[in-house]
């Protein structure tokens, strides 16, 4: 009943959130076959795009990227694509729009907090039952690119970076809820701006020079080009490897920091809806 | 345990013309306009009580409500809950209050029953014992292994509303905020649910707010009553208090004597007591209704015991629901005593 205890303590509150929320994710068995086929299309369409590309070239690697270099981008760019889409904005907007968001305020913990919290296994089911077999799959078919340890190890941290960057973009959308009513269009909007600045569709260095810099100011780099550039070692030296993830951390950051406050303002807001 | 002062709550209103045309014009200007939902409400609830929150639908119950479990913030005034004002420490709040919002659930769609009391053990951080203790109450009074392993999404409202008073009062709330509580029940599970709230009061001390159109909810559980009417207070007391306010009586009688001509005695009633009005109710009964501001119950007994042979006599209570409608509608109403309930 206080609100006293120490931060572990604290934190396990949000512990049912996530068991819930897989709990419920696991109801739905089909979703990942649905996903994974979705994942796979998306993959096969750019891989073979590209090899035709390559094909056809006259001389000179695209942006650096050989063809195994970049069938591994490409099929890891739907996999961090598939970790982001953790459903947040979805929900939340979800919530506001039937008022169920009043319940959501009756609950003794930090709501942004337990959207994470419910929000994390939606990313690490669809990494797990989704994207290990797509991979798997590509990794049988096509030449990859294989990391090294070091990148392997980069790749993880900037991976888990990636995701609090994708949940604080999704919930900012999905609290969009309380201003405009209609949330649709706006996340068809995130989805196509998301996924183009974040270089799941072409890699940053392959696009033309300021829209590449205009990319590069964006959070969104931070979800996909960033993770796949240490992974694939596309840095000079430790200090650009640092910056990659030091600019994600802030990212991190902002957008959390963003998101608590766009939540305090959508608090107030309630009324309007009439909760 | 519960105080409002002077609680306004004012709502931002778009202004929109009828039809296509109206709906066009919103999207070139956006007039307000401010509706005061609930204008000035005062009222105190001392700790242990069960009140009942009663007005006509739009009165501004449910607002006040919102206000009071920190989901709203008040235009101005101010509410203290368990000694926090609700809004500003909602998280704190809401560790100590339960609630039931009839429309709403609080369970989790997709999982059944069982787990979702698993789960507000969690978020509560329930000791076991506390949890334990409640779950066999719950077994016991409301049947809940008889919703097995169903999702939530499939189960029946009547089969909801019973996991959904339960799961406001898990965690032992210091108030439980129940509005229609007793919504899609059958007798037998409305009767179970009101002895747990009553239990639970008995027990625990728990504080009750109800908000209901069920006027047996009301008389089960409460044992104050807070009317609103247009956003404000305009009755507080108990409910034989509010009772009491009955501008009208009745009695029903049955006496010896011709039963195939009821209308002479109708006739000789209506005329004798002036303002009064008889009518034959089911089984041949006589129903008098007399006003009471005009006839004592004794002068109405005594003519019918004059000129009547009476076998069989009932005066009812004063029905609760028609003493609200006659507040509702905006007959007289009883002044506002902005003071302890209970």
């Amino acid at each position: 009943m206080t609100r006293a205890g120490t931060v572990p303590a604290r934190l396990r509150r949000y512990a049912p959130f996530t068991a819930a929320s897989l709990q419920g994710l696991l109801q739905y068995r089909a979703t990942f076959l649905i996903n994974a086929l979705t994942a796979a299309t998306a993959v096969g369409v750019q891989v073979f795009l590209w090899r035709a590309v390559y094909a056809g070239r006259s001389g000179g690697m695209p942006g650096g990227y050989d063809l195994p270099h970049l069938t591994t981008y490409v099929l890891l760019a739907q996999v961090l694509g598939l970790m982001q889409a953790n459903r947040v904005d979805e929900e939340v907007s979800g919530e506001v729009q039937r008022g169920d968001i009043a319940v959501s305020l009756l609950r003794p913990v930090s709501y942004p907090l337990a959207r994470f919290a419910a929000g994390l296994p939606v990313s690490l089911t669809n990494a797990t039952l989704v994207a290990v077999p797509v991979v798997v799959l590509y990794a049988l078919l096509l030449p990859l690119s294989v990391p090294s340890p070091q990148g392997a190890l980069l790749f993880g941290c900037s991976a888990a970076l990636s995701l609090v960057i994708g949940f604080g973009v999704n919930l900012l959308v999905g609290l969009a809820g309380f201003v405009t009513t209609n949330i649709w269009g706006v996340r068809i909007v995130k989805d196509s701006v998301v996924a183009f600045f974040a270089g799941q569709v072409v890699p940053l260095a392959l696009m033309p020079g300021p829209l590449a810099a205009v990319a590069q100011a964006l959070p969104f780099q931070g979800m996909v080009d960033g993770p796949l550039r240490l992974l694939l070692g596309r840095y000079h030296g430790p200090l650009e490897a640092a910056s990659i993830l030091g600019v994600q951390l802030a990212w991190a950051a902002a957008l959390s920091a963003l998101a608590a406050l766009a939540w305090r303002g959508a608090v107030r807001r309630v009324e309007v809806l009439g909760g | 345990m519960i105080v409002a002062e002077n609680l306004v709550k004012d709502f931002r209103v778009h202004e929109r013309g009828p039809g296509l045309l109206g709906s066009l014009g919103t999207l070139f200007s956006r007039e307000h306009r401010l509706v005061r939902a609930v204008s000035g409400v005062s009222f105190e609830i001392p700790a242990g009580t069960k009140v009942a929150y009663i007005g006509a639908n739009g009165a501004g119950k449910s607002t006040t409500v919102k206000m009071l479990t920190g989901i709203m913030t008040p235009t101005s005034g101010r509410a203290l809950v368990a000694g926090l004002e609700p809004y500003r420490e909602r998280r704190r709040n809401a560790a100590n209050i339960g609630v039931v919002f009839g429309q709403r659930s609080q369970l989790w769609w997709d999982l059944p029953v069982p787990d979702s009391f698993r789960i507000l053990r969690g978020i509560h951080d329930i000791p076991d014992a506390v949890y334990r203790r409640n779950m066999a109450l719950y077994r016991d009074l409301l049947d809940l292994d008889a919703l097995g392993n169903t999702p939530v999404r499939q189960l029946s409202l009547g089969q909801r509303m019973r996991a959904e008073v339960a799961a406001s009062l898990v965690h032992d709330p210091k108030v439980v905020f129940l509005d229609e509580p007793t919504v899609g029940l059958d007798l037998v599970l409305k009767e179970a649910v009101r002895e747990l709230v009553n239990r639970v009061n008995a027990e625990l001390g728990t504080t009750v707010l109800l908000t209901s159109h069920d006027m047996g909810d009301i008389r089960a559980i409460c044992d104050g009553v807070l009317v609103v009417d247009r956003g404000e207070v305009v009755h507080s007391g108990s409910v034989h208090e509010l009772l009491r306010t009955a501008d009208t009586r009745a009695v029903l009688f049955e006496h010896e004597g011709d039963p195939a001509a009821p209308t002479e005695a109708i006739a000789l009633i209506e005329a004798r007591l002036d303002g009064a009005s008889a009518t034959v109710v089911d089984g041949g009964r006589i129903r008098v209704e007399y006003p009471t501001g005009r006839w004592t119950s004794r002068q109405v007994m005594g003519l019918l015991l004059e000129h009547f042979d009476v076998t069989d006599c009932v005066a009812p209570e004063p029905d609760l629901e028609s003493v609200l409608r006659r507040i509702y509608t905006g007959g007289r109403r009883p002044a506002p005593r902005p003071e302890a309930v209970g």
